[in-house]
């Protein structure tokens, strides 16, 4: 990478990259500076003063440039007039860094000092209190006593909202900006700053609705006081009463690592309960940071209205029964239907469950193929197998040099992380170029930008090398290229047309098989990709093996259930009523629905098995950069509901009379079965999955001032499984299939995603309510007019006799031609709804 | 050998016109020392507002683990303690307690006090965890009962000065 | 002595560009136009000026730091004039403007600066309506704006005002205002001659400072050598301020001795009432206090700090033997503590603590230990400050602890523990 600079810390002789900071420099060989104000991820600002040491730098004779050396032979050292701040100068050859001398000490003591002088004595109370940076540094710096009257302290206002997420204690702040400039380097989302001067310096928020932020939380790990605390976990415990557990985002495609933290709480009647999500270290996947959203939702796992007992239909209602009496009735009744069986699952599911369940058809119903995602909405899968970015690839290796390409995707409304990680690419250097229909957050900066007309991403993708002759450059000399796709406006099978274009790409321009190089699929859920490794998929077998026997797939299936061709269907973590996908239960004889909650396809099913969320038990996901990582436990199960793969695994074991034996841990699924089956996963299993390597910044254990509080990766970093082309050249570009793009005449409608869309998991988070995206029709004003819409009025949306309210905006940045919708849940059916006026507003 | 042996008779006698030693418990109950450190109580102010703020440093302080504090967030209508939060839920296992008093120790506010009280008796372990209903001290007359409904703005403080709060 | 600086009080209405180019206005500007960038700085190098906002940084040398060859470069004026005491720039930009319009233009020239920013000290709004139509009529005589006197050169000038912060004199925070960010100094390095205004190289310099140079151009770096001391050339204005009879703005040269400016005729005349002299703020509230025994230094960059002292920006306060220290040094923190801009810990809080501190000492609350802690307090926030005023902050409580102890004395109660004496050396 850069150069690197040795210098001499505390007699310690070190080498770091040149521009590293002495604070940071020191750190890699565990010599501690505290601070405040400095953070490894933000500039340096010098303002808490705390990091005081000497520093002296070899003195050169002018004219010559020799070394001066003391009468004793020894190099001669300028120590400079007063101490410097650790943080803000950075090492130079020879330097000499002292930080263990008594004015160092001194000079740390008085400076503690002083900020006591303003900082309230309320560390009882205080949310911070047990893992706070002043805390522990006031143990190891302050003075025994006080020299300040108590009397003179500084009061200010104790909880002052900053919107419904975040609380500042204006009295605790000790004004190191750290928050602030969070939010301006690395959220980009300058919405709180500071007011007034001196001691009155203070946070204020200035947007509507206040600190509008999809990241906001992370300034709650990185405060070093109480100032800031989330409204979720205000006053939920003390810190050193909570157990933590290291866990996934359950939410998007990039696998956030967290650490949920536990405890026993009265309320609940003694049950082990959620009381915060804090991110959890990983510099290849999320950093230390992760959105308000993987924060925040996590109260659906302990709704009250969760699936707590199997039910059975009994004279045409759902009653609770027994495992045993449901487990049966779905064995006998799948094991009599045979071909005309089929099933779906969703892409929420783990790794282990989605195994389990492509065996029980191929295997424990003889072959049966009839398997498939249930919401398809992104195809590719199987370009990223062969292309997919490399092993060994971190997205914060990019930078000048590169390039990236992102197309029909909003990556900050999808999955923030990565908008987080390629919009610091392109800080750090790294050629952006943007296309979409409409304009993003990317846009701003992004190198290159081009909004396309609907449809013509294919086209767009397949003529990047001849578009421009900048982008052409761009693309074909990066010394790495990494592209993300998505959906957005396209259909499932001109995804797969993009997918493939882009392929080739990769191909011609030999972007293909090594680090920080390939495709990278946005997908729409946290484990789409894991749907296509563990071949949830009528045409493949586990570890992309074309089956010679494909069978049906989803849409097939739905005909075939309406028909009568299909005549019971086995559903896994999907509503596919919900979404439209599926009218009723058409012919269907007999229907399973495994599921968290009572959804409308649940509704309809004669048997419904009440399965654990993600935060009940443990399994894997694998990310959309194909990482495999694993996820624990953290409270008990709800209810008497069982995993996914454990209900399936015994629905296996009742088919096939005990053959094949249920699996007693999801471990030994893995490492037993998906290991076995699946070539990209045979060197893994939980053991490698846990392994753990040193990231710096450090963060956790004693020295929570320097990186926050964000815990520290303990449970593993995961593993990137190989894409084809690291091992084998592929020899020949894919096949595009020819597609016909057109729009139908007039308006296109075009779903875009919002990062708080009302669903059935975001629901149960009351203190996002306030935030969820409005079901809003975006237009162009043009289009507006023609057809009399005004902005704010109030529509209806008529998707296959269903009625959705929504309100009407004009926008600048709207392509013409083109209605953006924002806020709705995914609905078949939603992108050639009929937008109807109304003339008195719903309410939704 | 005789001397001795009315030395002793006269022992013997001299006890016999003693007024007794033996305390007809529980009809009579023997006072205890000023420091004796019996149950625990929690201790409110002269205005009826509770002392605790839910701090939980006594279950941290606690070596035997038998304090299990849950705090949650004062509001001007309905209003414990004079600080930010109060203890929504405070139990103490009289089983798990050594009554080694280091939770008065740790208490920011004084609330919790190891008084005179020492007739602990439980029929099962369940009664054995007193209840923050069964700590907390009557309220005095000079107060009202908690929660109490206050003009907004009066209590701006996290925790409460040493003195009585007006 | 006729004025070099405060020209308008030889020469009336001297702030009308006609009256000033009939007195040899903008003449330095013409000859410059002529000369080579680099041949300028020489002569200003050569003339030894020093800056005159206090620190006293050889002018010439700071010109050339700014990069050879950079393509975009700011000159900015620093006329946040917010030192107690101090009144020298309102005075020239207020009535003779033109001299620091041409000095600034002089320097954008050397320095290859296409526009000169003069931030303004945002209490003087009024002083800046003469300066803004000085401007206008250099603008309109072409004197400045597109192809200056068909040179080739151009250059802008913009009047921009602050928001009345003392911080702002800084010349970091004086730039992060300027861009409109919170007036708050940055961490040097980057120093503003490489990433100033914009991230681009910038030239600082103080109203007088620019004021100094045409006559510098016009008559030479040996003439101007010929005013003041050999390590401090040239001429200064010193606000006169407090206990003396004529107060008001004086140009002398430097090298004068305090006495002198306090006590001479054509000075100060002397303290009023006949009182005696007790004590000299030497640099409004930022320089350690002077007393009696030091006013025999000369007033030179170097003179005080024979006695512990500074010239800085050579406002000075006198007092008599009325005025009671410890309530002098109580406003000087009092305005220390305002106007902190609250960026680093120990000058955000330092002078928060010594104001409680003096207060207490003031309203007879205050024990021996209390001044005991006030000096600890200030040599504490010694070394450890993100700028300058943090440093400022402590000399009026050090020197005033160490030449007055028996005021603190007189106001607290003795305590055994450690006693004043100690205290005060």
């Amino acid at each position: 990478m850069s150069d690197l600079v040795s210098i001499n810390v505390d007699g310690v002789d070190i080498e770091v990259p040149a521009g590293t900071t002495v604070v940071d420099a020191a750190m890699r060989a565990d010599i501690q500076i505290p601070v405040f104000c400095h953070h490894p991820k933000l500039e340096p600002v010098g303002m808490c003063r705390m990091c005081l040491v000497r520093i002296g730098m070899p003195v050169r004779d002018r004219a010559t440039g020799e070394l001066l050396k003391e009468p004793d032979g020894s190099v001669q050292y300028n120590w400079g007039r007063t101490l410097q701040t650790g943080c803000t100068v950075r090492v130079a050859p020879g330097m000499h860094v002292v930080t263990n001398s008594a004015e160092a000490k001194d000079a740390r003591d008085d400076i503690i000092e002083f900020l006591l002088t303003s900082h309230p004595l309320d560390c009882p109370i205080c949310d911070k209190g047990g893992e706070c940076p002043l805390q522990n540094l006031t143990m190891a710096h302050g003075g025994g006593t006080s020299r300040f009257n108590f009397n003179d302290k500084l009061t200010n206002d104790k909880s002052v909202p900053l919107g419904e997420l975040i609380y500042l204690d204006r009295e605790r702040c000790i004004q190191c900006a750290r928050c602030t400039r969070f939010q301006s380097e690395i959220a980009d989302d300058p919405v709180i700053a500071f007011h007034n001067r001196g001691r009155h310096l203070e946070i204020v928020t200035m947007s509507d609705p206040g600190f509008d932020s999809y990241w906001s939380g992370n300034t709650t790990d990185i405060c070093p006081v109480g100032a800031l605390t989330t409204a979720d976990f205000r006053f939920g415990a003390r810190p050193w009463e909570l157990t933590p557990a290291a866990t996934l985002s359950p939410h998007d495609a990039a696998g956030e690592n967290i650490t949920v933290s536990t405890r026993r709480e009265a309320k609940s009647g003694g049950r082990v309960v959620v009381k915060r999500i804090m991110p959890r270290q990983n510099e290849w996947v999320n950093e230390i940071w992760i959105s308000d959203r993987t924060r925040f939702v996590h109260h659906f796992a302990e709704a009250a209205d969760r699936l707590k007992m199997p039910l059975v239909r009994k004279n045409g209602q759902l009653t609770p029964t027994t495992w045993d009496e449901a487990l049966t009735l779905v064995a006998e009744k799948l094991a009599a239907t045979g071909e005309q069986a089929a099933g779906l699952a969703g892409d929420r599911l783990s790794n282990e469950d989605l195994f389990m369940f492509q065996k029980l058809f191929r295997k424990a119903l003889n072959k049966n193929n009839n398997i498939d995602l249930a919401n398809k909405r992104l195809a590719g899968g199987d370009v990223t197998a062969d292309v997919g970015i490399a092993s060994g690839s971190n997205l914060g290796d990019l930078g000048k040099g590169d390039t990236i390409v992102v197309i029909a995707t909003d990556l900050h409304e999808e999955v923030p992380i990565w908008w987080l990680r390629v919009k610091q690419a392109s800080e750090r250097g790294a050629r952006l170029i943007v296309l979409n229909v409409r304009e993003t957050r990317l846009d701003k900066h992004a190198s290159f930008v081009m909004h396309y007309a609907p449809g013509q991403a294919i086209a767009v993708a397949g003529n990047l090398l001849e578009h421009d002759e900048e982008v052409a450059t761009a693309v074909r000399d990066a010394d790495n290229l990494v592209i993300f796709y998505g959906y957005e406006g396209l259909s499932y099978d001109e995804t797969d047309a993009l997918a493939r274009t882009l392929g080739n790409l990769l191909l011609e321009t030999e972007h293909v098989g090594r680090p920080n190089n390939g495709l990278i699929a946005v997908w729409p859920r946290n484990n789409t990709q894991g749907v296509w490794d563990m071949a949830v998929h009528p045409g493949l077998t586990p570890g992309y093996r074309a089956d010679r026997n494909p069978g049906l797939d989803a849409n097939a299936i739905y005909a075939g259930a309406e028909s009568g061709d299909i005549t019971a269907l086995y559903i896994v973590g999907a509503d596919p009523v919900g979404d439209g996908l599926m009218p009723g239960r058409g012919a269907l004889d007999f229907m399973v629905v495994q599921e968290l909650f009572l959804t409308e396809t649940a509704q309809l099913a004669d048997v419904v098995l009440p399965a654990q969320s993600w935060l009940e038990r443990d399994g894997t996901f694998t990310n959309g950069e194909r990482r495999v990582q694993r996820y624990n436990p953290a409270i008990q199960k709800v209810g008497d509901s069982r995993p996914d793969w454990q209900i399936l695994a015994q629905v296996i074991e009742k088919i096939t009379e005990g053959s094949e034996k249920t699996p007693f841990a999801a471990s030994l699924v893995f490492s037993k079965e998906i290991a076995k089956s699946v070539r990209a996963y045979k060197d893994m299993d939980y053991r490698t999955l846990g392994q753990v390597v040193e990231q710096f910044p450090k963060v956790g254990g004693d020295d929570l001032y320097y990186g926050g509080t964000s815990y520290a990766n303990e449970a593993g970093i995961g593993q990137q499984w190989s894409a084809s082309a690291e091992s084998k050249k592929p020899k020949k570009p894919f096949d595009v299939p020819e597609l016909d793009v057109t729009r139908p005449a007039g308006l296109v409608l075009l779903r875009v995603a919002a990062l708080y869309t009302p669903g059935t998991l975001n629901q149960y988070s009351e203190l996002l309510h306030a935030r969820m995206a409005k079901p809003t029709v975006m237009l162009h004003y043009a289009d507006a007019d023609q057809l009399g819409i005004a902005d704010g009025m109030s529509l209806v949306l008529r998707v296959n006799g269903t009625e959705l309210p929504a309100t009407a905006s004009i926008q600048d940045g709207v392509p013409s031609g083109v209605a953006l919708l924002r806020g709705f849940a995914w609905r078949k059916g939603l992108e050639s709804a009929e937008i109807v006026k109304v003339q008195t507003p719903i309410t939704a | 050998m005789i001397l001795e042996i009315l030395k002793g008779l006269g022992t013997t006698a001299k006890h016999l016109v003693r007024p007794p030693v033996t305390i007809q418990y529980p009809e009579v109950k023997r006072p205890v020392r000023y420091r004796f450190k019996g149950r625990h109580e929690l201790k409110r102010y002269d205005n009826g507002l509770e002392k605790c703020i839910g701090c939980a440093l006594c279950a941290a302080a606690c070596p035997a683990d038998a304090i299990f504090v849950e705090a949650s967030e004062n509001t001007d209508a309905q209003r414990y303690s004079p600080g930010e939060r109060y203890a929504s839920t405070y139990e103490i296992n009289m089983l798990r307690c050594i009554f080694c008093g280091y939770c008065e120790d740790a208490c920011p506010t004084e609330a919790i006090v190891l008084e005179h009280d020492y007739e602990l008796s439980f029929v099962d372990r369940a009664s054995a965890i007193y209840t923050k209903e069964m700590l907390i001290v009557p309220v005095p007359d000079s107060g009202t009962s908690t929660p109490q409904q206050v003009e907004a703005g009066s209590f701006d403080r996290a925790i409460p000065d040493m003195e009585d709060p007006k | 002595m006729k004025h070099v600086l405060l020209r308008h009080r030889d020469v009336p209405d001297i702030h009308k560009l006609e009256v000033y180019r009939k007195n040899g206005g903008y003449e330095a500007w013409q000859q410059v136009l002529k000369m080579q960038p680099a041949d300028v700085i020489d002569v200003v190098k050569a003339s030894g000026l020093r800056g005159r906002g206090g620190a006293g940084f050889p002018t010439g040398i700071k010109w050339s730091f700014i990069p050879k060859g950079a393509e975009e470069v700011y000159v900015v004026i620093n006329t946040d004039e917010s030192e107690t005491g101090t009144f020298k720039d309102r005075e020239l930009l207020e009535r003779n403007p033109h001299q620091v319009i041409e000095g600034a233009l002089i320097a954008a020239y050397a320095v290859g600066a296409k526009a000169i920013y003069n931030y303004w000290r945002g209490e003087y709004m009024d002083a800046a309506h003469e300066c803004q139509a000085a401007v206008k009529e250099a603008y309109e005589a072409g004197l400045i704006g597109e192809n200056i006197l068909e040179s080739g050169f151009s250059c802008d000038f913009y009047n921009h005002f602050g928001a009345g912060a003392y911080i702002c004199g800084e010349e970091t925070a004086l730039l992060n205002s300027l861009m409109g960010y919170l007036g708050q100094p940055w961490s040097k390095p980057p120093f503003p001659a490489i990433e100033g205004l914009y991230a681009k190289p910038t030239v600082v310099n103080n109203t007088e400072t620019m004021a100094n140079i045409p006559p510098i151009i016009v008559n030479g770096a040996d003439w101007y050598r010929q005013i003041g001391t050999e390590r401090s050339p040239g001429p200064k204005i010193a606000c006169l301020s407090g206990h003396v009879n004529k107060p008001g703005n004086y140009e002398v040269p430097l090298g004068i001795t305090y006495r002198e400016l306090i006590f001479g005729e054509a000075y100060g005349g002397g303290i009023p009432g006949g009182k005696a002299f007790k004590a000299l703020l030497p640099s409004g509230g930022s320089g350690p206090i002077m007393i009696d025994e030091h006013l025999d230094v000369p007033m030179t960059f170097e003179g005080p700090e024979t006695v512990g002292s500074v010239m800085g920006s050579a406002s000075l306060i006198v007092m008599d033997e009325t005025v009671n220290m410890v309530w002098a040094t109580t406003k000087a923190i009092h305005f220390f503590h305002h106007e902190s801009c609250g960026k680093c810990t120990p000058c955000r809080e330092g002078t928060y603590w010594m104001e409680q501190l003096l207060h207490r000492i003031m309203e007879g609350h205050g024990t021996e230990r209390d001044v005991r802690v006030l000096e600890n307090v200030a040599e504490n926030i010694g070394g450890k400050t993100l700028c300058a005023l943090g440093e400022f902050a402590r000399n009026p409580v050090l020197s005033s602890i160490k030449h007055f102890p028996e005021d603190y004395r007189a106001l607290v109660q003795p305590s055994a523990e450690i006693p004043l004496a100690v205290a005060a050396d």
